[in-house]
């Protein structure tokens, strides 16, 4: 029932030729669907373990992208620019919709994307008890400790932050905490129309659409959080404003791209938080999506 | 008697038709000017920029009047659904039906159709802003000929009712 409702949520915005067809797949087929595409001209396809699918049926057309952009933005463009300029738009259900056409620009913005060409709805799951094997180590007196995730990009740091965030909010497996989440471009929490989509506890506040630095300071001024959270630290502002919360009395929980702890010392955008022994845990994700593992490094 | 009685029904009856010719010059301005009002609140709306077309449509139905919160109304009604035509079709199929409004004005509004919605807000406050000109234009042609051809309609009708009862008498 849920999967039918994830299913029926992100392709509500489908024209409705499209939304019939994929209803017509197979019940392991959407169960395992992970991204709807179309390009103008060939027939819809889909993405299932990573192997892409091209269903039978009529080519898709400029209109029906039209479409497709114009239920996603609720037939209003100038409510989703400022996503669509981060490379998406959320749709009900934290699904996201990526588009492709010749780009409308003006003063060095995106004003517009016209005509369409392509898009990718990818459709967001989230995994529940992801951060159950960690929990417990990275609160060792029931309360979370400053961690950093560390992972190669799609190894799945999101999935295992966003479900620390909720463990921790709603104190599943260590004291329940406030916490305050940075999510700079949605992907966490997944706003739609002040809700979050994808569950991050019931005591997380998320500031969306922000830098991360600036975010985090807001979050640390208005919200009084226990908990600062933040996914993929990239800028030299954000470590900054890292060590700004810590001096505040607040625990970090973040994620980096990495393979090892090597990689953190290497790099002198990290160095500044080895330096300064921010973090007590390390948590590396190895292996794929089927045999996914964690492993607990203890920096003290 | 009857005579006299008939020719006061038809004394009246021209009058009524030259008041009533005058009556639709006055409609067709009246509409306009809630048209280029709403157009305004439309504008006003797109410049703060925060709301879906659909919600902003709704709250604008309820400050407007006449055709424009028909139309307004109705557009957010149509936008709350997933299985409906694309919004110009929409747009186009309303302002068709929309009363009071003549040919050219109806063509001139349903331009909008295609730009609202679909470009950014400032674009579209443009689009907006351009099309409320010609349409306040349209009202400035239809008060001038109000003022020269209503009085026209109402004399025409009182002198044509006069006329027939001269001739029925």
């Amino acid at each position: 029932m849920e999967e039918q409702d994830t299913i029926q949520k992100a392709i509500s915005v489908l024209p409705p030729r499209l939304r019939r067809q994929i209803w017509g797949l197979s019940r392991p087929t959407l169960e395992r669907m992970e991204e709807v595409r179309l390009h103008v001209g060939r027939p819809m396809s889909v993405l299932t373990d990573g192997t892409e699918l091209e269903l039978t049926g009529s080519p898709v057309t400029g209109m029906e992208l039209e479409q497709l952009l114009e239920l996603a933005s609720g037939a209003s463009l100038h409510t989703v620019l400022s996503q669509l300029r981060q490379g998406f738009i959320t749709i009900e259900g934290g699904h996201r919709l990526g588009l492709c056409g010749r780009v409308v620009m003006r003063d060095g913005e995106l004003i517009n994307l016209r005509p369409l060409s392509s898009a990718a709805l990818r459709i967001a799951r989230q995994v529940r008890g992801a951060a159950d094997p960690v929990i417990g180590p990275l609160c060792p007196d029931g309360v979370l400790v400053n961690t950093l995730i560390l992972a190669p990009p799609g190894a799945g740091k999101t999935t295992l932050l966003r479900d620390l965030i909720r463990q921790v909010s709603d104190g599943r497996g260590c004291r329940p905490q406030r916490v305050a989440l940075a999510d700079e471009r949605g992907e966490v929490a997944a706003l739609w129309n002040g809700v979050p989509q994808l569950d991050v506890g019931r005591r997380t506040d998320v500031l969306e659409g922000c830098s991360k630095a600036r975010g985090l300071m807001l979050l640390l001024r208005a919200m009084g959080p226990q908990v600062l959270a933040v996914d993929e630290i990239t800028a030299r502002e954000d470590v900054d404003a890292m060590l700004t919360a810590v001096g505040c009395g607040v625990t970090l929980l973040a994620t980096a791209h990495g393979q090892d702890r090597g990689d953190l010392e290497r790099r002198s955008l990290y160095r500044p938080l080895l330096e300064e022994r921010i973090f007590r845990r390390l948590v590396y994700i190895e292996g794929g999506k089927t045999d996914r593992a964690y492993r607990v490094e203890v920096l003290e | 008697m009857m005579r006299a009685l008939g020719a006061v029904l038809v004394a009246f009856g021209g009058a009524w038709i030259g008041l009533r010719a005058a009556e639709e010059l006055r409609r067709q301005e009246r509409a306009l000017e809630d048209m280029v009002s709403g157009l305004a609140l439309l504008e006003q709306e797109l410049e703060l920029g925060g709301l879906a077309l659909g919600p902003m449509f709704c709250t604008l139905s309820k400050q407007v009047s006449g055709p424009a919160r028909d139309l307004f109304a109705a557009c957010g009604r149509e936008l709350s659904g997933t299985d409906r035509p694309a919004f110009p079709v929409i747009w186009s199929r309303l302002v068709q039906k929309l009363p009071g409004l003549n040919r050219e004005a109806r063509r001139t509004l349903s331009l909008l159709g295609e730009t609202l919605g679909r470009c950014d807000g400032r674009s579209q406050q443009q689009a907006v802003a351009a099309i409320r000109k010609q349409l306040e234009e349209l009202r400035r042609r239809a008060g001038e000929e109000r003022r020269r051809q209503g009085r026209v309609y109402q004399i025409l009708g009182l002198t044509g009712g006069a006329f027939l009862v001269i001739m029925l008498m």
